[in-house]
């Protein structure tokens, strides 16, 4: 189970010394987190708020109000938009592209659960672009490879290359 | 490598190409490196040299930590594409900032007036042409790398792919092919050049089993010196 894994990953990431026990729930194997006493908490992004928050990494969730709000935006894009396969993977791409062209992250200036989510639900779309397609989405790409390189990120998933070998001189003209 | 004149329109759109599917000027992390460029520049660069200005607006915003960022300063020459070299003006070697440290023993800090730090530039200057002057005769080797996958479902394509994304200066990849060892699995045969020096047996097997998912183990098949 994909949702899973991922947060297995993230629980790696965040260093979490005692990975948790989930079970699924339904016919979508939707994550299911046993809270104690308290009543369970269900949902991929609902859960991994809950454990960004566990490990004291309350900046992971955005900085500022606004910082914030864009994180939480993109945590529902992935689940919305992604996982959902309502949308067509071009168009996913053509808005992630142009939405990067100014930044290095989905939310400021840092690292952010936006960020890993996004790098996690988007990875098999990138896995099987084409070479002119890593071109021609280059925000994208430059994006994804930068996540996952980011130290303690990757887990889970095999690393894609991003070529990077796009000589200088054929663009000199 | 360089970026050529970064003061001019021509260096900032070599900068714009680099960086435009490169997050930092070196690696994952912003480093000095990033702030070896940045302090280069005397105003954001344009609009339409849109991914240049991405990563300025990006490093601006780490200026209060900028001392703390890992690596070290290098000279312009060592960042940025091959094949172009550094022509911006005044870029003092930045080796003079981290040399200071260890030499000022009897100096004073705050006594730096217009002449010494003219003169420790030049001195600077001079002994960093000296160390980039490379010999003439650069050791290498030609190595040929058994790389083998896990099982006969292994990617191979994807393998291959992974191995040449490695990326390392005085190491280039050469020929390749994929050689049955029996139960339908096949190894990676690959060549590479590498400049003894820089480049190490070692170091290329910890970055090619790095894709633990493809690679199960790396032999070295064959060393040639050059």
């Amino acid at each position: 189970n994909m949702a899973l894994r991922e947060l297995a990953s993230l629980e790696k990431y965040l260093g979490l010394k005692k990975p948790n026990k989930y079970s699924t729930q339904g016919d979508k194997k939707v994550p299911v987190l046993q809270n104690n006493n308290a009543p369970p908490l269900v949902g991929l992004v609902t859960i991994a708020c809950h454990l960004v928050k566990e490990a004291k990494r309350p900046e992971l969730l955005g900085d500022g109000a606004e910082g914030r709000a864009v994180v939480q935006q993109w945590l529902e894009y992935r689940v919305t938009k992604l996982d959902s396969h309502t949308e067509d993977t071009k168009s996913i791409l053509k808005d992630l592209n142009l939405y990067m062209q100014d930044k290095v992250y989905l939310a400021g200036n840092q690292l952010t659960l936006a960020d890993v989510l996004m790098y996690y639900g988007i990875h098999s779309v990138i896995l099987d672009l084409a070479v002119q397609e890593k071109e021609q989405y280059v925000n994208v790409a430059r994006w994804f490879d930068h996540i996952q390189h980011h130290p303690g990120v990757r887990h889970h998933l095999p690393p894609v290359v991003v070529l990077r070998n796009r000589l200088y001189t054929s663009r000199h003209h | 490598m360089g970026f050529g004149d970064l003061k001019s329109a021509s260096g900032l759109k070599v900068l714009n190409d680099f960086l435009s599917d490169r997050s930092y000027i070196e690696g994952f992390v912003p480093s000095q490196a990033d702030v070896a460029v940045f302090d280069v520049l005397s105003a954001p660069p344009p609009a339409d040299l849109c991914h240049a200005l991405r990563w300025y607006n990006h490093i601006k915003s780490y200026q209060s930590q900028k001392n703390s960022l890992p690596g070290v300063k290098r000279p312009l020459g060592q960042y940025g594409p091959p094949g172009v070299a550094d022509a911006t003006s005044g870029s003092a070697p930045a080796a003079a900032d981290d040399d200071d440290d260890d030499i000022d023993l009897f100096g004073s800090d705050e006594e730096e007036d217009t002449e010494a730090t003219k003169l420790k530039e030049q001195r600077l200057a001079e002994y960093a042409a000296k160390k980039a002057k490379k010999p003439a005769l650069i050791a290498k080797s030609s190595l040929l790398l058994d790389v083998k996958p896990w099982d006969d479902e292994t990617d191979m394509a994807k393998l291959e792919e992974c191995v040449r994304s490695i990326e390392m200066d005085g190491l280039v990849w050469g020929q390749s092919k994929l050689v049955p060892v029996g139960y339908g699995i096949k190894k990676l045969q690959i060549s590479c050049v590498v400049e003894d020096d820089k480049v190490g047996t070692d170091i290329l097997e910890e970055k090619i089993t790095a894709f633990e998912d493809f690679v199960q183990s790396m032999d070295v098949a064959a060393f040639n010196k050059i």
